[in-house]
């Protein structure tokens, strides 16, 4: 039933996310999708990714967000669409038609219990090595992206 | 070991060429430095390879259930090209040391070239075929690059993109085979297939020779696209050493002698193979009698020796094919060198404008008289040895009349080379201000002409490298002398010797011959013309670029757009995939 | 009685379509990473599933670590990019940014 409540929620803060004119309340409506996304994963067992998906999600990159809207400048987006509305509604319904018919009939009711689960941090640093490589890398090119984002602001600073 | 080297080779020339790149143009003395450290390093590690060839796979990379294994493999004919491609490619640079000096735009030439040598090595190291054609792509990439590399002279820019617009286009027929061997085999390793064609159905056997046929001819500037090769001479001159005549041309001759035993019994496919290349020796060397431009004449001349391999392979020589192809390395890449430093100096490529420059540049004179001696097929230099050898390849493996004409394209080819020696070098001296070639210039020149001496000496090492790392090739082991001695012994050697030294007397009595030569006059006007193939090509590449131009429009640049393109291509993705599954 | 894998896929589903539609729609850049955030979001919300009826949990569990990772440095230069574009061109509008093509 929670989760229930849990995903409607979750749908209503994504549609709003991209729904509402104003820049700074749709990365609010993100960050309280995040959020659900990471209560979602709790009730699915996974609380280490749950609370690292709402620091990162629901905080920095909200944070992120709001820094960077500051800099542009709330400028009031266009309604007119990119492509017909009705090119883009065929396609959504089409391509998450098939994933749904593909994909629904496949879950049973059951969840398997969490009987043993390993220590996430043996199968993160023995099993996914590559994947800490590559968090690694990612992260050096965020850490530019940031440096990129303040020291525009600074310039700015400067020429106001 | 040889994975190692393999590594190396490859690697050292990309890593060099992020390096020069990366330096910037500010620090051009540290770009030349680079480029020679990591061309050298990487022609070391090349020859080094040559002593660790074998016929097994030494890298075996695994790249998923689409692109099978990257394999790499050692064997004779890889490791010679290789130790070709890297080693001439550092004497390129050294020469580009005293030739781009004070060019623009430095990084951009240096990073093409090493990251071409290093594509180079890597399409005749690998033996997965769809590898192949990946380096077979990056050396047209970088051949565009480089010619193109002066992008501010719209005749460089045309002729660049007539170079890529060719050799892509036949590129397609290798990708076609590379599909095909997958199709059949379920990999792309080329190997088995070599050893036992019989696992590839008969008809898809002969698309995918004819393909590889169709690439080779257009990668080897051979008929009927052999219109690029003259264009590409826009090129800075080591690039037209390097990429235009002793490596990316050869990338064709490689493939057809590499699947020569599997598309051996393919019905027509050697006849064909004569035909293509006696017709591009033929017409080529006709082409280069004409020619003023001296750069395009040695390109023409490129396009007949080329034609020469093809020929031989297409008679069954493959030995014969591959010494001819390392001797036409070594002396075609030293003529175009020396032409480099002829064209540095006097600032004109018209040999019109020359004449007399030989006593102001003898060491150029020597060595550039060596490389076309070599060229002429006169004894004992390696071009005399490795084209009796193609010859009689000719002659025992192919039709009478190919072999009757390649035997006047070598008349020919006398002809036209002392016809060139003479423009630059002799006649009557201009009044410019001439400098010999200049230090670094020297130190690349130098080996090459050593090399066109001495290269026939490795015949024999030669022939047991070849047979002893390639089992399906039916290569016969020979020691130096019995190929000095088979060659010496055959009479096809005197009537080749007979016809070349025609070549050169009607050469000397041009003057009494003036009867003839206004004869053929007509045949000249013609041959400026490129027989009307350089119309067909010329078509090939406008339709190219019209198509090119009207699919332009479904580029909207909207985002929006390239999102429904991609939700497009996923739904057929996975309606492809719920139908095969 | 809740079936809650079926539950979760939907909201998956519902997310990717959102974030689908949003792509395909607005011309605002910084909604288009907004959409890939929500876009993501759904993928390593099905990841995490994925693991739990596979019995492989920590499999997926990883993977959606390094989804969120690359989501975030995603939104990070996304938004770097955007704070460029905006300085550069005066516009966010992506129908005013076409300039690539000639």
């Amino acid at each position: 039933m929670i989760n229930a409540l849990v995903a409607v929620a979750m749908i209503i803060c994504a549609i709003q996310a991209i729904r509402v004119k104003k820049l700074l309340s749709a990365a609010l409506w993100l960050a309280g999708c995040s959020a659900m996304v990471a209560l979602m994963l709790y009730l699915l067992g996974a609380p280490e990714i749950a609370v690292i998906e709402l620091s990162v999600g629901a905080g920095l990159v909200t944070v992120l967000f709001v820094f960077a809207i500051n800099i542009i400048g709330d400028e009031k987006p266009v309604t007119e669409p990119g492509i017909p509305p009705l090119i883009a509604w065929a396609l959504v319904i089409l391509s998450i038609g098939i994933l749904a018919y593909l994909n629904l009939p496949l879950l049973s009711e059951v969840i398997p219990d969490l009987a043993e689960i390993p220590m996430a941090s043996t199968t993160i640093w023995t099993d996914r090595m590559l994947d800490v490589i590559l968090q690694i890398v990612l992260i050096f090119v965020g850490v530019m992206g940031v440096i990129n984002l303040i020291s525009d602001s600074k310039a700015k600073e400067k020429n106001q | 070991m040889a994975s190692t080297l393999i590594l190396l080779v490859i690697g050292l020339s990309w890593l060099g060429a992020l390096l020069v790149w990366w330096v910037g143009d500010k620090r051009s003395a540290l770009q030349h430095a680079l480029a020679i450290f990591f061309s050298v390093a990487s022609g070391a590690a090349s020859i080094a390879l040559i002593f660790n060839a074998s016929s097994s796979t030494v890298i075996n990379l695994d790249a998923g259930g689409v692109f099978g294994q990257f394999t790499f493999v050692a064997d004779g004919l890889g490791v010679y090209l290789a130790a070709i491609a890297t080693v001439i490619g550092s004497l390129a640079v050294i020469f580009s040391v005293n030739y781009m000096h004070g060019e623009k735009g430095l990084g951009r030439y240096y990073a093409m070239v090493l990251f071409f040598i290093g594509g180079m090595a890597g399409l005749v190291l690998t033996s997965n075929l769809l590898l192949m054609f990946l380096f077979w792509e990056i050396t047209a990439l970088c051949s565009y690059a480089l010619i193109a590399f002066h992008n501010d002279d719209p005749k460089a820019v045309a002729g660049g993109i007539k170079a890529l617009i060719i050799t892509q286009l036949g590129g397609i027929g290798l990708l076609a085979g590379a599909l095909i061997l997958y199709s059949q085999t379920g990999s792309y390793d080329f190997n088995q297939m070599i050893a036992n064609p019989g696992i590839i159905n008969p008809r898809l056997l002969s698309g995918m020779a004819f393909g590889c046929l169709i690439a080779a001819a257009a990668k080897s500037a051979q008929f009927p696209f052999f219109t690029w090769l003259p264009d590409a001479m826009e090129a800075p001159t080591p690039i037209s050493a390097l990429i235009h005549a002793a490596t990316m041309v050869n990338a064709g001759v490689y493939l057809l002698a590499r699947f020569y035993p599997a598309f051996e019994a393919v019905p027509g496919w050697k006849i064909s193979v004569i035909l293509v290349g006696m017709i591009s020796a033929f017409i080529s060397a006709i082409m280069a009698l004409f020619a003023n431009d001296l750069k395009r004449v040695l390109a023409y001349s490129t396009i007949s020796q080329l034609g020469y391999m093809v020929f031989a392979i297409g008679c069954g020589g493959i030995y014969a094919s591959q010494f001819h192809l390392l001797s036409h390395s070594v002396f075609k890449a030293l003529l175009f060198l020396g032409a480099g430093a002829i064209i540095h100096s006097v600032g004109t490529r018209d040999m019109r404008e020359m004449g007399g420059l030989g006593k102001k540049m003898p060491f150029t004179r020597f060595v550039f008289i060596i490389g076309a001696l070599a060229l002429a097929g006169i004894p004992i230099l390696n071009g005399f040895w490795s084209k009796e050898l193609v010859l009689e390849a000719g002659l025992t493996g192919g039709p009478v009349w190919a072999y009757a004409i390649m035997l006047i394209t070598a008349g020919l080819t006398a002809f036209y080379t002392f016809r060139m020696v003479w423009m630059v070098f002799y006649g009557k001296p201009s009044e410019k201000h001439i400098h010999d070639a200049q230090p670094a210039m020297k130190v690349a020149l130098a080996p090459l002409a050593l090399g066109a001496v001495v290269a026939w000496l490795l015949a024999g090492p030669f022939a047991s490298l070849l047979q002893s790392t390639l089992p399906a090739h039916n290569i016969h082991p020979a020691s130096t002398m019995e190929v000095i001695v088979e060659v010496i012994k055959a009479p096809a050697t005197y009537v080749a010797l007979a016809v070349v030294a025609l070549g050169l007397v009607s050469w000397w009595q041009r003057e009494n011959l003036a009867g003839v030569s206004k004869a053929f006059k007509w045949l000249g006007t013609i041959a400026e013309n490129s027989f009307g193939f350089e119309a067909v090509n010329k078509f090939i590449v406008r339709e190219t670029q019209a198509t090119a131009e009207e699919l332009r429009d479904t580029q909207t640049g909207l985002l929006n757009w390239n999102i429904a393109g991609l939700l497009i291509g996923l739904i057929a993705v996975i309606i492809i995939l719920v139908m095969g599954g | 009685m809740t079936n809650i894998p079926m539950i979760i896929m939907l909201a998956v589903l519902g997310l990717v379509g959102v974030g689908f539609y949003a792509l395909l729609a607005t011309r605002n850049l910084i909604k288009v990473i907004i959409a890939l955030q929500i876009l993501v979001k759904g993928g390593l919300l099905a990841m995490v599933l994925a693991g739990r009826i596979q019995g492989q949990v920590m499999v997926g569990q990883s993977m959606a670590l390094t989804a969120i990772v690359a989501d975030t440095i995603v939104a990070v230069v996304g938004l770097a990019l955007a704070v460029q574009v905006r300085k550069h061109h005066g516009t966010i509008d992506l129908k005013q940014l076409t300039k690539l093509k000639r």
